[in-house]
């Protein structure tokens, strides 16, 4: 294939003069030449810096020029929704800055990790170019840019080492004089899976203005820095993301099947809204306890809705659901005074206290709650009834719930079967324990 | 609902990062885009997530990202280059308490200026904003549609209370708007990446990776995508991103009204305190009150035709919100001239129906 599909021939390289970028440039159309890919299988993806001025040198193949250090992330985006599109082989080459590497060092990582088919160029030329010679995390010690006129103090992060522990599985590095650059490209490119080439190069403008460097001293830099020159070795071969996904789309998928509660054909009859709190302790099933309940509501024609709260810890301290119950749909699901208050634990009670529910309550409001809550509540018609003791702690919300409806059957009997109906064999025998205990504690006790 | 809304849209691409109260649309997607012919995917943050997003966009996929506050916060570099590229991409935002980490687990609808006001040059991102599980589906596929059809990026702005609320929705009332997809290039010579046929026109999108070379860049650019500075084309070029917003802002519009042709007052809410709203007005009227209620749903660009349809008349307006300064209240108040306006505003918990009920008399008596 021609080069003119590649680098046009009568560009203008708009790069220094002895500016690596331009060889670069060059060396990459000599790869694709190579190759001989179709321009349009190709994206090029150019961060922000002079790198970014390569796209216009390319007149056939994709061109996408981003933000400062996302071009590798962008890529990626490419590359992965490539991987489940037909035909597919799109082929995403980032040509990033070391300034942009480190912004977007996250982004090469992940990268690595899902190991996309996408390749990355890093001209590394040890410095921030287009924005006046300042220090980068690539900047070799002691060096002297814009930002450190006394020398570089932190030490030079070695990306491909770095990448290397990220399981990147082609990793190479060469001087952008180097006779083997095009030819690493193009193996680069050619890998299926994510590839990264660390070309070193000099900022003409700056790097040798204030620094004794030169071909030679490049060498040296790197070697000081025990840095790998050519294809570094990497973990053995992994599979890419493309092969993963077609694993993954190829093998039985778990059947997951909607659960569909089932409509009672009396509807239960709620002459007024109810609106209740459950509490309890983290992890003591208070919040599938308030589902259930809620599910059993659907399924006799009412409307609910069902507000959980918890420490953003998830299983430890207070659990509650906030649920209204109503024969017409609700608007606001809030709470200003609730209706009935059910409390399963000490844990459930402090919250209750703390979040102003206590304290809202009305003389008509019932609260009902385990024995061992000895407080007595400012408001309210209090029944205490043995909910852990005899149900148990991770049936207690439940139980709860059940001893409430015992003496204020709001929902028909058939509801409550047929949403056990639907619980797997296990948990209905629990849930059905737990009502059964409620509806008993209910039964016996003289509270209410 | 919408990660359903999103489903129903085409959506094909999910990328996510674990953000309270917007995990379950992300939990969702994991679960069943695989099913729907879709890949989602973990990101390793926010910012990775819309890149993602945005470079399945330029692939051709339609694609969704999820978060909060502190999450967007992130996300503003990567939805101003979706803006000026012109890659549709939709953002749900489910917004908590701020600022900062503020409160994961509590609701608020403090975002709004940070959704919209978050581009450098101002220009409109459109929002909308359900109240419910039904309208979070029905605004999820509107949102797909209008950030394919003006191809820019579009906001779904919901909240904890709205997004992890369960509720009862009747499926069988669901409705799907008609899909709309993003008008694809032709093969022409003459094809320019950023031409649009009209000032306030969209242009036809090529595909990353399609016949038709893409070319596709961030900065000040020409109708070719070309690096420009101070060129004519490029200043019309960044009008054109404005104006295509504002020319199909009646279009883009929607709004829940209750009006009263004597009311005296409009509250004005949206999201979930327009459900509290409905409520109190409801209450207001069962005592004698003559009060109109508009809900908004497409916050931006702003309703002008029904705002000025609802305040006819009227001597004052309220506008609730799950804010400490009345966010979209500023924003409205440049098209309510000539009117009283009084905010309702609370922060940490919903506003309730008496608490709207009763500013509203104190007010009104």
């Amino acid at each position: 294939m021609p080069e003119a599909l590649y680098l046009s021939p009568t560009a203008k390289l708009p790069y220094c003069r002895g500016c690596g970028h331009s060889l670069v440039v060059r060396q990459l159309s000599h790869a694709l030449e190579h190759l001989g890919l179709p321009p349009r299988s190709i994206v090029l993806t150019t961060d922000i810096g002079c790198v970014g001025l390569a796209d216009s040198l390319f007149p056939y193949l994709h061109t996408v020029h981003t933000t400062h250090g996302r071009s590798t992330a962008f890529a990626t985006g490419m590359a992965l929704a490539d991987a489940i599109l037909e035909p597919r082989g799109l082929k995403p080459i980032v040509m990033i800055g070391d300034g942009g590497a480190m912004i977007g060092l996250l982004h090469l990582v992940h990268a690595a990790q899902l190991n996309v088919d996408v390749t990355v160029l890093v001209h590394n030329n040890f410095m921030f170019g287009m924005t006046g010679g300042q220090h980068s995390a690539l900047t070799p010690l002691n060096w002297v840019t814009a930002t450190t006129p006394d020398g570089n103090w932190t030490p030079p992060l070695d990306l491909l080492s770095l990448l290397r522990t990220a399981h990147a599985t082609f990793l190479a590095r060469q001087f952008a004089t180097s006779q083997e650059l095009a030819s690493t490209l193009a193996r680069a490119i050619n890998f299926p899976g994510f590839s990264v080439v660390e070309i070193v190069e000099l900022c003409t403008a700056y790097g040798t203005r204030w620094n004794h460097a030169s071909g030679a001293s490049l060498q040296e830099t790197i070697r000081r820095q025990g840095y790998a020159l050519g294809e570094v070795e990497t973990e053995m071969e992994r599979p890419t993301f493309r092969e993963l996904y077609r694993h993954e789309m190829e093998s039985p998928r778990p059947k997951r099947s909607k659960l569909t509660v089932p409509h009672l054909q009396a509807p239960a009859k709620l002459t007024k809204e109810v609106r209740l709190v459950v509490a309890g302790t983290a992890g003591e099933r208070v919040q599938s306890a308030a589902a259930l309940l809620c599910r059993v509501a659907l399924a006799a024609g009412l409307y609910s809705t069902q507000k959980n709260d918890n420490p953003c810890t998830q299983g430890s301290g207070f659990s509650l659901s906030e649920i209204c119950l109503s024969s017409k749909p609700i608007e606001y699901t809030g709470i200003e005074s609730p209706d009935v208050v059910l409390v399963a634990s000490e844990d459930g009670w402090k919250e209750l206290e703390a979040n102003g529910t206590l304290v809202a309550c009305q003389e008509k409001t019932l609260l009902l709650l385990d024995s061992e809550i000895e407080v007595i509540p400012p408001k309210g018609r209090v029944v205490r009834l043995p909910l852990r003791r005899e149900a148990n702690p991770q049936r207690a919300a439940l139980s709860a719930i059940a001893a409430w409806l015992e003496k204020n059957p709001v929902l028909p009997a058939e509801a409550w079967q047929a949403v056990l109906a639907l619980e797997p064999p296990e948990r209905r025998a629990e849930s059905a324990a737990a009502l059964e205990t409620g509806r008993r504690l209910a039964t016996r006790s003289t509270d209410f | 609902m919408v990660a359903e809304g999103a489903l129903a849209a085409g959506c094909r691409f999910f990328a996510g990062y674990p953000i309270t109260p917007a995990s379950e649309i992300y939990e969702v997607m994991m679960r069943e885009l695989p099913t729907h012919g879709g890949l989602a995917l973990s990101a390793p943050d926010e910012i990775s997530s819309l890149c993602y997003c945005v470079g399945a966009s330029l692939r051709g996929l339609k694609a969704m990202t999820a978060t909060s506050g502190p999450g967007w916060a992130l996300m503003i570099e990567t939805a101003q280059y979706a803006l000026m590229t012109e890659t549709p991409v939709v953002v749900a935002l489910v917004q908590r308490l701020g600022p900062s980490t503020g409160g994961a687990t509590q609701g608020a609808q403090g975002d709004i200026g940070l959704a919209e006001f978050s581009t450098s040059g101002g220009y409109t991102l459109p929002v909308f904003s359900p109240s419910n599980a039904r309208e979070s589906f029905e605004l999820t596929v509107h949102a797909f549609n209008w950030s394919e059809r003006l191809r820019t990026p579009v906001l779904l702005l919901t909240d904890k209370e709205v997004g992890m609320t369960s509720e009862v929705v009747d499926d069988e009332v669901l409705e799907i708007p008609a899909l709309v997809n993003r008008k694809k290039a032709t093969a022409r010579a003459d094809y320019a990446p950023y031409a649009a046929e009209e000032p306030e026109g969209v242009p036809a999108f090529a595909s990353v990776g399609g016949e038709i070379k893409a070319t596709v860049t961030g900065s000040a650019h020409d109708a070719q995508g070309r690096l420009r500075k101070n060129s004519p084309q490029v200043i019309s070029g960044l009008e054109r991103l404005q104006r295509k917003i504002e020319a199909h802002a009646e279009e883009m519009a929607l709004v829940r009204p209750d009006l009263d042709p004597d009311a005296r007052c409009l509250l004005i809410s949206y999201g979930v305190t327009a459900r509290a709203s409905r409520q109190a007005v409801e209450n207001l009227r069962r005592e004698g009150m003559r009060v109109s209620f508009l809900q908004i749903q497409s916050l931006f660009p702003i309703p002008r035709k029904w705002l000025d349809w609802a305040t006819a008349g009227v001597e004052a307006v309220f506008v609730a919100e799950e804010n400490l300064t009345g966010q979209y209240r500023a924003a409205l108040t440049p098209y309510l001239s000539g009117k009283q306006i009084f905010g309702i505003n609370r922060i940490g918990k919903l506003i309730s129906p008496n608490h709207i009920a009763s500013a509203m008399r104190g007010v009104m008596a």
